[in-house]
């Protein structure tokens, strides 16, 4: 008898062990083709740009290893430090201007009843239309002789004849980038932003409105914390985005008029695939990679400080 | 229990499953021809000639974009072990590509054929690197100014006495402008390093001045010269009198060609390569002059293709029968047919001049024509953030000319130091 539990004692740990185990494995190969991804996509791609970065690497020809010349380079290049300006300058105006147009809109569509949902589905629609698409788009909305806008402008007399070329001058032109922008990514902020505000439960509000608090304050003190992680994803999202802004400046601006509205995207580019000088680019990435850390663990960390302190 | 790992593994195995290459294997030799938009007018009449008259060999033709999307893709292609077996390439990128390495040396091939010495000699110098050959010559262009003679009928001028000079230039335009509110002088891509050295470089060379001197290897900017100057400095005044519309400004493409289509614009610089396009959409009379110096005289831009075997190429003699056949009397009787100036200067007056009175005048130009010799050509000039580009725009459109022309002069040394 003793024997015998024994026996079943032992086998039905080992069956445990065993179980256990192959769920552990199991765990493991359903993690492998993402970690495989990972790895080929991005962790060996980085390490040769790394490498790269360390080389004099022309496209064409023999490779020389340098060291840090690149970075020291890097340092003293005016033309790439002037588009690191103008990529914050755009950055610090696009991000506060999609946040507040997409709080706006959230607040305003958030009712179940049916304009409510019509308008949030008509708020969302440029959000799929591709970023080259959409590009494409604006150059010919603004043309001078045949685009909608400004023949809409000259009916309503805002605009006068000679129909003005905004993208000839760095000013307008930088505003119909941002005006693109504005007009795609404002839907997807709004429809984060409000499924942050419809996640904060009801009877929070309903107990702050008991207690006689009026729409300000019931904003102010419950929405706003409470978004606090959703702001965090957007604007984490946002900022990356503008920082590693550059398809809609090959296209609508192509980095003019006379090279005034390159963003550090569009030099690093210029750098490797125009120059055909592929280690100094590589080196600009590793560059722009870590700043782009930097600036994203900074604003979690002020998300997360600012919430400690409420 | 060996069900839950089934589905693990599957997965697994479907995330990495490699993508199949196609590989097709025949008796027929196919070989890959890149060739730029310019040349989609010809090209694909060619290479059906081609694989009619040549069984076991089948050529297919790309057409790419041109200017640095062309120069991106043949770089790319070829760094990464891949690319054309043929290519058709813009001449002035012919030294870069022979120096990086890019193309086969035919110099061997070259010296067997018996009509070397017909060939245009600018193509030829352009092709030979370190005494090497890298190409062939195969299209040969040259820039002209097409004018609109209806348009300059109706604006009292005489269609048969085209300007011989920026004065009479300028006047024209302004007559012309005065047709209307929406018709223009003249117009050109002005955002398009690669159109101004074609289109208005010229205006430079007709006048005795040059842009960039030196040698292949080792150039000398002369953007800042005072020949540079003039012409900026004339340019800018028929901008500024309105002449030419503003979107010219930040046209980076071919708008220019349509503008003038439209009808609504007197003149406009291109090559040969527009005749087919405007002969099909004709809805004026036109006519063509040679790009005129300051006081006189005329100049061009000595342009074209050459053709050219990619390094990566897997089957170099079938590629070598291409070159050869593109570049012998049955093709290049073919081409002048279809507009396109042949590169044997044999036979430009009996299979071209003949087909079309105005072919003359592209033949007259090319024989004053210069053209761009250099390694580091699209970085200093095709390049449209680049120096030359830059210069052009600013100073025409802006007015900043002395400016735009030292901060040019400056970044294209830069550019030729840096190598």
């Amino acid at each position: 008898m003793e024997a015998a539990r024994t026996r079943v004692g032992v086998r039905s740990r080992r069956r445990v062990l065993t179980w256990r185990r192959r769920r552990q494995l199991a765990g493991l190969l359903f993690v492998l083709p993402a970690l495989a991804c990972t790895t080929l996509f991005f962790l060996i791609p980085l390490g040769l740009d790394f490498w790269m970065s360390l080389n004099q690497w022309p496209l064409l020809g023999d490779h020389t290893f340098v060291g840090i010349q690149n970075y020291a380079q890097a340092i003293h290049d005016s033309g790439f430090l002037g588009s690191v300006g103008l990529t914050l300058l755009y950055t610090l105006v696009v991000t506060p201007a999609l946040l507040f147009l997409a709080f706006v809109l959230a607040l305003l569509v958030q009712g179940t009843d049916l304009a409510s949902r019509f308008f949030r589905t008509l708020y969302f629609l440029p959000v799929p239309v591709g970023l080259a698409t959409a590009s494409y788009l604006f150059v010919w909305l603004v043309q001078p002789n045949v685009g909608p806008i400004i023949r809409g402008l000259e009916l309503v007399r805002v605009l006068h004849q000679p129909p003005p070329v905004w993208l000839a001058t760095t000013i307008p032109a930088l505003a119909v980038v941002i005006g693109m922008v504005v007009w795609k990514v404002t839907g997807l902020q709004m429809i984060l932003l409000m499924s942050g505000m419809q996640s904060i439960p009801g009877s929070l509000h309903e107990a702050a409105t008991v207690d006689g608090a009026g729409w300000w304050r019931r904003f102010v003190h419950i929405t706003l914390p409470l978004l606090r992680p959703t702001l965090a994803l957007v604007l984490v999202f946002s900022i990356a985005g503008s920082l590693l802004a550059f398809d809609q400046f090959y296209i609508i601006t192509a980095g003019g008029p006379s090279n005034s509205t390159l963003t550090s995207v569009y030099w690093i580019y210029r750098t490797s695939f125009v120059s055909f000088h592929l280690g100094y680019g590589a080196a600009l990435s590793i560059l722009m990679m870590l700043a782009l850390g930097a600036v994203s663990a900074l604003q979690l960390l002020l998300i997360r400080q600012s919430a400690e302190l409420s | 229990m060996k069900a839950r790992l089934l589905a693990p593994v599957l997965g697994l195995l479907l995330g990495l499953a490699a993508c199949s290459g196609g590989s097709s294997g025949s008796g027929t030799t196919t070989l890959t021809l890149w060739a730029r938009d310019s040349e989609k007018t010809f090209i694909g009449t060619i290479v059906d000639a081609f694989n009619s008259s040549h069984k076991g060999m089948h050529v297919d033709v790309t057409i790419i974009p041109a200017g640095n999307p062309f120069v991106q893709k043949l770089g790319t292609a070829t760094a990464t072990g891949s690319g054309p077996d043929v290519v058709s390439i813009d001449l002035v990128y012919v030294p870069y590509f022979a120096k990086a390495g890019a193309l086969k040396d035919i110099t061997s091939q070259t010296d067997s054929l018996s009509y070397k010495s017909g060939f245009d000699s600018a193509h030829m110098r352009l092709a030979n690197y370190n005494g090497k050959m890298y190409a062939l010559p195969f299209t040969a262009e040259s820039s002209v100014v097409y004018y609109n003679k209806t348009l300059f009928q109706r604006a009292g001028l005489d269609p048969a006495k085209p300007p011989a000079n920026w004065a009479d230039l300028q006047a024209a335009a302004a007559k012309v402008r005065g047709l209307g509110s929406d018709y223009y002088g003249y117009v050109w891509p002005g955002a398009n390093g690669g159109a101004s050295i074609f289109e208005i470089a010229p205006m430079v060379w007709a006048s005795g001045g040059e842009v960039l001197g030196g040698t292949p290897q080792q150039s000398v900017p002369m953007f800042n010269s005072p020949a540079v100057t003039d012409m900026l400095t004339f340019m800018h005044g028929m901008a500024q009198a309105g002449l030419i519309p503003p979107s010219a400004a930040t046209d980076t493409t071919s708008n220019s060609l349509t503008a003038f289509q439209s009808g609504k614009v007197g003149m406009v610089p291109a090559g040969a390569f527009y005749i087919p396009q405007l002969e099909g959409s004709k809805t004026f009379d036109y006519g063509v002059f040679p790009i005129p110096g300051k006081n006189g005289g005329y100049s061009s831009f000595a342009g074209g293709d050459e053709i050219a075997i990619g390094k990566n190429t897997k089957n170099a003699s079938a590629s070598w029968t291409f070159v050869q056949w593109a570049t012998d009397m049955a093709a290049q009787q073919t081409m002048a047919k279809l507009g396109v100036m042949p590169v044997r200067l044999d036979l430009a007056p009996t299979i071209y001049e003949p087909l079309n009175p105005i072919y003359a005048t592209f033949v007259q130009a090319l024989q004053q024509g210069h053209t761009v010799d250099s390694t580091v050509e699209n970085a200093l000039i095709n390049d449209n953030n680049g120096p030359w580009a830059t210069m052009v725009h600013d100073a025409i459109f802006n007015g900043n000319i002395k400016a735009a022309q030292d901060a040019a002069q400056a970044k294209a040394q830069a550019i030729v130091a840096a190598g």
